[in-house]
Formats: structure tokens, sequence, C-alpha cells
């Protein structure tokens, strides 16, 4: 029957099969590649995959650093106050929007074209406007997922049922007191949920333009690794990332579960 | 019976020509560079055709099928090394870390830097000495940090007292353009350099690739193992034939500015003027005899020394890769005379 549900001793089993199987294709794969060049980098033999594995760990001989843990924190500081900014701005912004229909009629307009735009595609215009340094990487983000979260924003405001806010002003609530205790409880979880889409995107934009400007970072290295084709270091980087991006979203989940645990969702 | 039999000999035999008529398809990826563009540009002119299945007088003529691929330049390395195109437009450097994996021969020197890459300074640097302690921007582990390291080397100084930083030439330009703070000098390549100095006009070019020319070399690479498949070696003349079929072109007063301004048609928004200049800083081996003379050349091998050692020590090669001359000669990276020679020889 379809939506029928299945033992979690199934769930666990299924789970690890996918994984299995995607290993065994990449070394089957990977030995097909080497059996017509034995020498070859694209698709590195697992032998050569820990020696990149060892390179980007271990400490540089030139730079004196460890690659991942520099990279690892160039990107996620970046991320992090882009997105922190973003996330503010959208959330002031939003909230105005939601309150005052002033505000809403004269921001929709050109929030709502903004949100479609592609941030890659204005890539160049952020390094005109914004420089190349770490301010550009900030701004960039925060400008690219500002109007979709304000957007969330606006909605959810719009979305709290008019009884609440009559209620609250019948039992005396001044106009910032329901912004705090009602429209913004209302928001929270939204803005979560939002933030976690819009985490992708955000990572697009950030690798992006490390890759055309970054001295550091994980689209710096990746770039630079994959014109020297030391695939061995790219593909353990693109696995990196990939438990960054789940790291980040883990921690937004948690940090909903605690901010709003009223608002149960399954994940 | 005898009618089926006569028909069943010309159908075979229309089979067999037409299965003989097909020939072998190679591949070449490129990216837009003046000399590289040449490739596009004679399948514009006809002289090859680049859809794999057509063919162009030059490609009936040696009776191999060109195939060309045009993707930017870090991609065109990398299909190189995954074996997914038969022969790459690339330098002599980039060419070495490729090398290790797919053994490769040096096929075709389409042009050399001569003032093509350049460090380009504000008014406020004078001297080299000034830009101790200044950020210098370009496209690092590249050609661009290799004429800084080896300027540096010629003026008596130490690479390792400078910071040179990583930025794509472009970005680099740009930001020189606008005049971002803490931008005082980039190394970048045309036509990022022509454009910079024509928006900038305070600034000024402290040293360039003209120092060293015969050093950054553009070229044609094949892989060893495609070069062997029968019509391997027809292949390599016929790119080599066609680059220098499009250099008479160059050569030839009445077609000179159209391929000119064919050549740089994607290449840069730089006018004919300016296009000029670039075929002068970029200078191409217009004739087989030009680049015959640097294959055959002590200086080469000696420039091959100094970029291997660069590249082993900035760490863009994981060991020393072999490099070796002449025809018959074996090792990661071959420079054969031999294709050039064939191509001058069947005009």
């Amino acid at each position: 029957m379809i939506g029928e549900p299945i033992a979690r001793v199934w769930h666990v089993t299924l789970g690890i099969g996918a994984v299995l199987l995607l290993l065994i294709a990449y070394t089957i794969l990977s030995m097909r590649q080497h059996r017509e060049n034995p020498d070859d980098k694209t698709i590195p033999s697992w032998s050569q995959l820990s020696e990149g594995v060892k390179k980007s760990v271990e400490v540089n001989q030139r730079s004196n650093e460890r690659w991942v843990v520099a990279d690892a924190q160039a990107t996620s500081l970046r991320l992090f106050w882009g997105v922190f900014w973003g996330v503010s701005g959208s959330l002031l912004i939003g909230m105005l929007m939601g309150c005052f229909a002033f505000v809403e009629a004269f921001l929709y307009p050109p929030l709502a074209f903004l949100a479609k735009i592609p941030p890659i595609a204005l890539l160049a215009v952020f390094f005109v406007l914004a420089g190349t340094g770490e301010t550009m990487y900030v701004t960039m983000i925060a400008f690219g997922v500002l109007p979709t979260l304000a957007q969330t924003v606006y909605l959810a405001v719009k979305e709290v049922p008019a009884e609440l806010r009559y209620k609250a002003y019948t039992l005396g609530a001044s106009h910032l007191e329901i912004i705090w205790n009602v429209l913004l409880r209302h928001v929270l979880p939204k803005l979560i949920d939002a933030i976690r889409l819009q985490i992708g995107p955000a990572m697009v934009y950030l690798i992006a333009a490390e890759m055309v400007v970054g001295d550091v970072g994980f689209g710096y290295r990746i770039r630079l690794q994959f014109k020297l084709l030391n695939m061995s270091v790219v593909y353990p980087y693109i696995v990196v990332l990939g438990a960054f991006g789940f790291g980040i979203d883990y921690a937004l989940r948690k940090l909903q579960a605690f901010v709003s645990p009223w608002y149960a969702k399954g994940y | 019976m005898g009618r089926i039999i006569i028909f069943a000999v010309c159908a075979a035999a229309l089979a067999q020509t037409a299965f003989a008529a097909k020939p072998p398809v190679f591949s070449l990826a490129w990216s837009e560079y003046p000399s590289w563009s040449a490739f596009g540009v004679c399948h514009e002119t006809g002289l090859i055709n680049g859809a794999a299945g057509k063919l162009g007088s030059i490609e009936e003529k040696w009776g191999v099928d060109i195939e060309l691929k045009e993707a930017e330049y870090d991609p065109c390395i990398a299909m190189y090394g995954a074996g997914q195109t038969d022969a790459v437009c690339i330098t002599n450097m980039d060419v070495l870390n490729a090398s290790l994996s797919r053994p490769g021969v040096a096929i075709l020197a389409t042009s050399t830097s001569y003032g093509a890459d350049a460090c380009i300074v504000s008014s406020a640097i004078a001297d080299v000495k000034d830009l101790k302690g200044k950020k210098v921007r370009g496209l690092a582990l590249s050609v661009s940090e290799y004429c800084f390291a080896r300027n540096l080397q010629i003026l008596g100084e130490d690479p390792a007292e400078y910071t040179f930083v990583n930025m794509d030439p472009g970005a680099a330009a740009l930001a020189m353009q606008q005049k971002q703070a803490d931008f005082d000098a980039i190394v970048v390549w045309n036509p990022f350099v022509l454009d910079t100095l024509n928006q900038r006009k305070d600034c000024h070019v402290l040293f360039d690739s003209s120092s060293i020319p015969n050093e950054i070399i553009d070229m044609v690479v094949m892989s060893e193992s495609a070069l062997q498949k029968p019509k391997g070696k027809e292949f390599a003349s016929a790119v080599a034939d066609a680059f220098y079929a499009l250099n008479k072109r160059m050569a030839d007063a009445t077609t000179r500015d159209d391929t000119l301004i064919a050549l740089g048609e994607k290449f840069s928004n730089l006018d004919l003027q300016s296009m000029r200049k670039v075929v002068q800083q970029t200078k191409f081996y217009a004739t087989p005899e030009e680049a015959t003379k640097l294959f055959d050349s002590a200086e080469l091998k000696d420039t091959m020394t100094k970029v291997v050692d660069f590249c082993v020590k900035m760490e863009i090669v994981a060991k020393k890769p072999v490099v070796a001359f002449g025809a018959g000669a074996t090792g990661n990276l071959v420079f054969d005379p031999a294709y050039i020679a064939a191509a001058a020889a069947k005009p």
C-alpha cells in the first residue's frame, strides 16, 4: 500500500546500503579509469585519495598551515557573517512590511523582483560595488539571502491570525509587546526553516566568489587543486563541504526545537 | 543468381569505400587566447571543420577528422588530464603536471609571451623595492607567478621577500581599474594588461615577460597514446598545417585585419589597434622555421629546466617530470618538431 511504514531495521539497512552502493560504484569507476591509464589522477584510487586527504590535513611546508583548517575557518566566518547580516536585515524589513502597510507597499515590488535574481549573475556587480576583500563576501551573501528571507518573515507576520492580535490588544499590550510576544514567536520557526533552505544558495554564492577572488577558502582550494588536476584533494573537499552543510542544517534544526518547541515538525 | 552476386559485391564495395572514407576523429581542446583562437578561426574560414563527422580542406588533405572542443582554460587542462581530449592548447608550464599522469608530446608551439604577462603598478611604486610589504595580486601557481618570480630574480631580488596573493586576473584588473584600496600592483595577462593600461593612465608596467622571451610558451600538446593510434601523426601534422595556413592569412595584407578581428572577437573588447599590439606581445611562431628553431635550441632546454625547478619548488608538481627533446625521445613531455616539419613538407 502507498505510504505503508517499514520497520526501523529496514530504514538503517537501506540507508547503509545506499552509501555502500555509492562507494562500490566509485571504486569500479576508478578501477576502470586506472586500467586505461595507471597514472590517472582524475578519478583517484582509494590510496591516491588518502594521499590527498593527508595533503589537506597536514601542515603545509610552504604556507605553514593546515589547508582544511585555514579554509574551513575562512569560509565559515564569511558564511556566518553574511547570513547573520542577511537574517538581521530581513527580520527588520520583513517585520516592518508585515506590520505597516506603507512599508509593505513601498518595499514589496523591489523585493519580489530582487528575490528572483540569482546573485551569481550579480557577482561582477558585487566586485565593483563592494571590492574584493572580506566585506564583499559578507555583503554578497547578506544581499543574496535577504530578499527571500524578508519575504518569508513578511508572509509569516501576515499569517498570524488577527484574533491573536486583538486579544493581545484587549489584554492591554503595547505595539512593541505585540511584536515581541506574539509576532516574533510566530515568525521565528518559519524563519529558521527558510534559513535552512537558504544556506544552500548562500554556499553557492560564496564558493563561486571564492573561486574567482579568494586566496583562502573552500572555493579557492577547489579551483586551484582542480587546475593542478589534484582530484585526490578535490573530492575529499567536496565531502567536507557536504558535511559542513549537513552540520549547519542539523544545528539549525536543534535551534528551532529549542526556541519554539511547540513548532513540531518531521525533519 | 548472378545478378544477386553482382549486387552483393557492389554493395560490399560501396560499404567498403564508405567505411574507408570515414577518417578517424581526434579532438583538440582550446580556449580563447590569441594564438589558440587561431583554431576557432580556422573553423570559421573552413580550413577545418570543428564538428566530428565533417571535414574542412585541411582535414581532407591529411585524411583525419579534427574535432574542436572549446572551453575555459582550466577545464581544458582537466579534460586533457582525464583523457577526454586527444590534444590540448596549453602552456609549457601547465602541461608539466598533466604530463605526470598522461605523457604528452608538444607537437606545435603557437606563440610566446613577449609582454603579454605584465606587472602593472600604480604611480606610488617607482622601483621594484617599493613592492616589498605590498600585496601583488595575480593568479597563483600560474605563468603570472612565474613571470613575477623570474623578473625579481633577474632584478637581483629574492622572491621570498615579496607577497604574491591569489586572485583571478579578470577580478584583479577590475579592482585595479576601480582604484580599490590596497591595490598597488597586479600581475595579469592580456587582454587585462592592455585593458588596465587603457583605463588607468597613471599606472605603468614595472616589468613584463619581454625580459624572458621564449620562456612562457603557448603550445599544442597531444597525448603520447593518441599519437600512436592509426592516423595520430597525421592529426598532429594537420593541426600544425592549419595553424600555419591561418598565419599566412595574417601575413597577407588583404586578409590581415579581418583575421585579427576574428582572432580578437571573443578574446577581448579591444579594438583593432590594440589587437595589433596584442599579437606583438603574444609573439606568434608564425612559420615552421621559427617553431623548429625553438624546438632545436639549447635555450629551450635551459628554459624547461627553469620552469620544472619552479614547479617543483612551488609544489605545482608532485615529482619532477622528465622533459625530453627531439623525435624518438621518451619522457613525460617530449618536444618533437617532426609534425611541424611534416606540415611544412606537404604544402
